[in-house]
């Protein structure tokens, strides 16, 4: 099996690509808006260079044949996991969350990039496998795969970076089939979970789950942060009150606004038409993620392919409901469009791996 | 990988998701429509109830007293007017409202928003401060129509007794572009009022409180809905200064119309008792922001009001410098007690006639005589044996010629002569003339008020006292001069000379001015020419009242023992003896009234001072 190959850009997503990179340039263009007050453009411009950081590393995994990757699944995945039980001892602790990484005042979260390690075995093992319903038994390999590493990021302080492996999995696992028998199993006994874990949940994330069904309780606490980020983007309105004005952003009203609430940002200035643009730039990645996975050359390929696509759909879903006060506050960033290296990089290799299986979808002889 | 693979089923399956993800994204988009459409005024509402207004809650400064807790410098509260641009819609409107209804001018308004320029939109700037009740009452009646503007108390500096000890007070100001980056200023931003000059300045750290801020809800019309954050203005330390006003003001009244000053200090502890400097400025012209034209009024003022002379003014010393020169020669051993000089008003050196000050001399005279009468021709001689170098080796022992570090800025140097220094600033060799000029303390020396009063407490303790304005723990106000001098004459030298002073004053020597009955004043005057007695020569009568000479007086009590030091300089008021010396005596007789029945000055009970307050 070749790892180079010629042509990279003879068989190129070019939709997918531009789509993702004018979603970035959009959230550098809302951090911009969200220093000035401070007058402190760091953010803006650590923000610009981690897209470039992010678009080479896109093309680098790109360039390396997925089954390569596939094959060595394993590996990646092990490191990964050695990384993470690293930084349980060794890790910087930053807002709360000991899952950082440090080295030359650069700092990095090892859990982004473990998505696309889980990603990558998953794809690899239900690959293998070959088998459109699966039994017990590989759901439970399966379900063993994605809980390891949640289980040490969740130990890591970050309940939000670990949640967000469940949903990869479920697509994944519902793609490659799965026997009804079994999926109405799984959903029992996360039914008969759910309220044995409420016991297990810090006092502050059962108020932020109890805020979203009313938002009456408490206005100025915990239900703050959603109602503000509510009244940022209800106050847009059809066409915004222009870049730069975004006063409730602005003021402080909105808090954490070039990361998780970065959509409130934008959406208060851009109104409802610029958002729906946005969010239809989303909608465009995503259909063109699942094209790739239909059209993919065999069946690791389609999974990898559905497995960045549950991805990137639940981290958009959950933190955009999460600005319009629809999910409970949950703190994932929006993907691409918030402040953050670790997220802006996993993104970008993620896409990196659909454009591989995109680009290597004919077989040839 | 397997050699076959039916993924027919995956295919259809990706369907679903496809439709999945379709179906969410539509909730989102009708979620979106929702809040941004159908609740759209609900929401504006909300956000404009939502307007924050950040007040800034100024810190007033610490207060500083005098050394008997007299409050010199207080805060008073105003209601000024601010202005928040980052609400302004219609700036020539604001404008035009605010100069219909104050009394302010447009060039000011627009003086003061250019000011601002450099500070963040959200920062409000101060339009006008002390409103007056018409002012208030024209502002609030229309408040609703201009939400940009708002009435806020503040603090703002009040100098208790007008001019009185400004100098060392000082006063305060806007900081300016240039002192923000000045590492003293990094705690301070844009539009801070800090200190400027004196104490003010010199303690501005320690002065400065932490200023506070509320943050408000505002609703569209500017009222405050509710607060979201308070937090409290903490004010600055307090400061005690060594000052004693009582002798302030006396020495401040006795100066009156004339230019001049008064330095008086504790000779023990060095504690400045007095700094006086007239004519002098009221700092509460500067407490509410000056404008550039009465600051250029003050600048282009040809009597200076703005500077200390005690400590920023050099003047020539005149005959006060003899007893330094006395010192360098009994140190040297070329004169004795007993060397005498016959003066017969005039003495030819170098090919120049060098005049007493008396026609006629002063016959023999012995070295106590020659201060005592300040005898011109007995100092020539020794001038000329003792050469430049070594009067200017003297000069400085005593400390001339560097800053002596008090906790004011700006402090000059003065001057003591070299052959270096007269070849480098004048191009020209030192003349064996000059030294004889330099005698008598005339010609290229030039001093300080206080730095010839320091001379006088080594010559009457001995010792040097590190001089200080703050109580406690003081800090040094220049870096030069830090060094402490550590004098090291010999002890019957001194003493022959503090004699040779006491009888300056009392055994009807040219000091007589100075003398109280039960108060042993030791002192010497001084009469620097302002010109040359050549260019004297050439001026008519009116001219020559006009620059008639300064006059010094220097001198300390008792002779035993001196507890208190004091300098006196008069500007254009003729003789040393007629117009300085009595003015030192008011000095000394206040103090010793005051201070006889106590300790020595650093350690009086606060409870015997405060009822003897008084001014």
């Amino acid at each position: 099996m070749k790892v180079w190959e010629r042509g990279i850009f003879t068989q190129f997503d070019y939709a997918l690509f531009m789509g993702a990179l004018i979603l970035a340039l959009l959230g550098a263009l809302g951090i911009y808006n969200a220093s000035p007050q401070s007058g402190d453009y760091s953010f803006f411009l650590r923000h610009l260079l981690w897209i470039s950081v992010g678009v080479g590393v896109c093309l680098f995994v790109m360039s390396i044949d997925y089954h390569f990757l596939a094959d060595h699944a394993l590996l990646f995945y092990t490191l990964l996991a050695l990384l993470l039980i690293g930084i349980l001892f060794f890790g910087t602790e930053i807002n709360g969350s000991r899952s950082w990484l440090t080295f030359g005042g650069v700092s990095f979260q090892p859990s982004e990039l473990a998505k696309l390690t889980v990603i990558l075995l998953l794809a690899q093992y239900l690959g293998q496998l070959n088998e459109n319903h699966l039994e017990y038994r590989h759901f439970l390999i399966l379900a063993s795969i994605t809980l390891f590493p949640m289980i040490l990021i969740t130990i890591q302080g970050d309940l939000g970076t670990a949640l967000m492996f469940l949903p990869i999995l479920m697509g994944m696992v519902v793609v490659a089939g799965v026997k009804k028998q079994l999926l109405a199993g799984v959903l029992v006994v996360s039914l008969c979970v759910a309220p044995v874990s409420w016991f297990f949940l810090q006092d502050y994330q059962k108020q932020r789950i109890l805020v979203t069904f009313d938002p009456g309780l408490d206005p100025q606490g915990i239900g703050y942060q959603s109602r503000q980020s509510q009244i940022a983007i209800g106050s847009g309105g059809l066409f915004g009150k222009g870049l730069g004005q975004g006063l409730q952003s602005q003021l402080g009203f909105v808090p954490e606004i070039h990361t998780d609430f970065i959509f409130a940002i934008l959406a208060e200035e851009i109104g409802f038409v610029g958002s729906i643009l946005i969010l239809m730039l989303y909608l465009l990645i995503l259909m063109r993620l699942i094209r790739i996975a239909e059209t993919a050359r065999d069946r690791v390929g389609i999974l990898i392919s559905t497995g960045v696509a549950s991805l990137i759909f639940f981290h958009v879903a959950i933190n955009v409901g999460m600005t319009l006060g629809i999910v409970p506050p949950i703190g994932i960033p929006l993907p691409l469009l918030s402040y953050g290296g670790s997220a802006t990089v996993t993104v970008f290799a993620a896409l990196g791996l659909a454009l591989n299986v995109y680009q290597r979808r004919f077989v040839y002889y | 990988m397997p050699i076959f693979q039916d993924n027919r089923e995956l295919l259809q399956r990706l369907n679903w998701l496809r439709i999945f993800f379709v179906l969410v994204f539509i909730c989102l988009f009708a979620q979106l429509w929702s809040l941004t459409v159908l609740d759209f005024d609900y929401y504006q509402n909300l956000a404009e109830q939502n307007r924050v207004r950040i007040l800034p809650q100024i810190a007033p400064r610490g207060l500083i007293h005098d050394r008997e807790g007299r409050v010199l410098v207080d805060n008073v509260y105003g209601f000024n007017l601010l202005l928040f641009r980052d609400e302004l819609s219609d700036l020539d409107a604001t404008l035009q409202f605010l100069m219909d209804g104050l009394d302010i001018s447009e060039e000011v308004l627009r003086e003061r928003l250019k000011a601002a320029g450099s500070y963040s939109i959200y920062q409000p700037v101060v339009i006008k401060e002390n409103l007056s009740m018409e002012e208030t009452a024209y502002l609030l009646a229309r408040q609703s129509e201009h939400p940009e503007v708002e009435i806020l108390k503040q603090p703002r500096r009040i100098y208790r007794y007008g001019s009185l000890a400004a100098h060392v007070a000082g006063y305060v100001g806007e900081i300016s572009p240039a002192q923000l980056q000045e590492p003293v200023f990094r705690e301070s931003k844009a539009g801070d009022i800090v200190g400027q000059f004196g104490v003010e300045r010199t303690y501005n750290q320690t002065l400065t409180g932490r200023d506070g801020r509320r943050r408000v809800q505002v609703d569209s019309r500017g009222r405050i809905l509710h607060d979201l954050e308070q937090i409290d203005p903490i004010r600055g330390e307090d400061l005690t200064l060594t000052l004693d006003l009582d002798l302030q003001a006396t020495a401040e009244n006795l100066l009156g119309e004339n230019a001049g000053a008064v330095i008086a200090f504790d000779a023990r502890s060095g504690e400045i008792l007095v700094m006086a400097s007239r004519p002098a400025f009221d700092p509460n012209q500067f407490a509410i922001r000056i404008s550039k034209k009465e600051w250029d009024q003050l600048l282009e003022n040809p009597d200076h009001p703005l500077q200390n002379r005690t400590v920023q003014n050099t003047f020539s010393p005149g005959s006060t410098f003899k007893i330094i020169l006395a010192l360098a020669g009994l140190e040297r051993g070329i004169i004795d007690t007993e060397t005498t000089v016959t003066c017969n008003g005039s003495v030819d050196l170098y090919g120049h006639r060098f005049h007493c000050w008396k026609e006629g001399g002063h016959g023999e005279v012995n070295l106590r005589e020659a201060i005592q009468h300040s005898c011109n021709t007995y100092f020539y001689l020794l001038g000329q044996k003792l050469g430049l170098q070594e009067i200017a080796h003297f000069a400085r022992q005593l400390g001339l010629g560097v800053p002596v570090g008090i906790d004011l800025l700006g402090e000059a140097s003065g001057l003591v002569p070299s052959e270096e220094w007269k070849r480098q600033v004048r191009g020209e060799p030192w003349y064996p003339g000059e030294t004889i000029s330099l005698a008598i303390g005339q010609g290229p020396i030039l001093v300080t008020p206080i730095q010839l009063a320091r001379a006088v407490g080594i010559i009457a303790t001995g010792r040097s006292p590190r001089l200080h304005l703050l109580k406690g723990d003081f800090q040094q106000g220049s870096t030069a001069g830090r060094e402490l001098l550590s004098p090291a004459f010999a002890p019957e030298n001194l003493q022959t000379i503090r004699d040779a002073m006491w009888s300056v004053v009392n055994e009807g020597g040219t000091g007589q001015g100075a003398r109280l009955a039960d108060y042993q004043v030791a002192g010497k005057t001084g009469t620097a020419q302002t010109i040359s007695l050549s260019t004297r020569e050439e001026l008519s009568e009116s001219e020559l009242e006009r620059l008639e000479d300064n006059a010094w007086f220097v001198g300390f009590a008792p002779r035993d023992n001196p507890e208190i030091v004091v300098a006196v300089i008069v500007q254009r008021g003729g003789s040393g003896g007629s117009s300085a010396a009595p003015i030192a005596r008011e000095i000394f007789r206040l103090y010793h009234a005051k201070y006889k029945s106590r300790g020595p000055a650093g350690l009086e009970v606060a409870s015997q001072a405060k009822q003897e307050k008084k001014l």
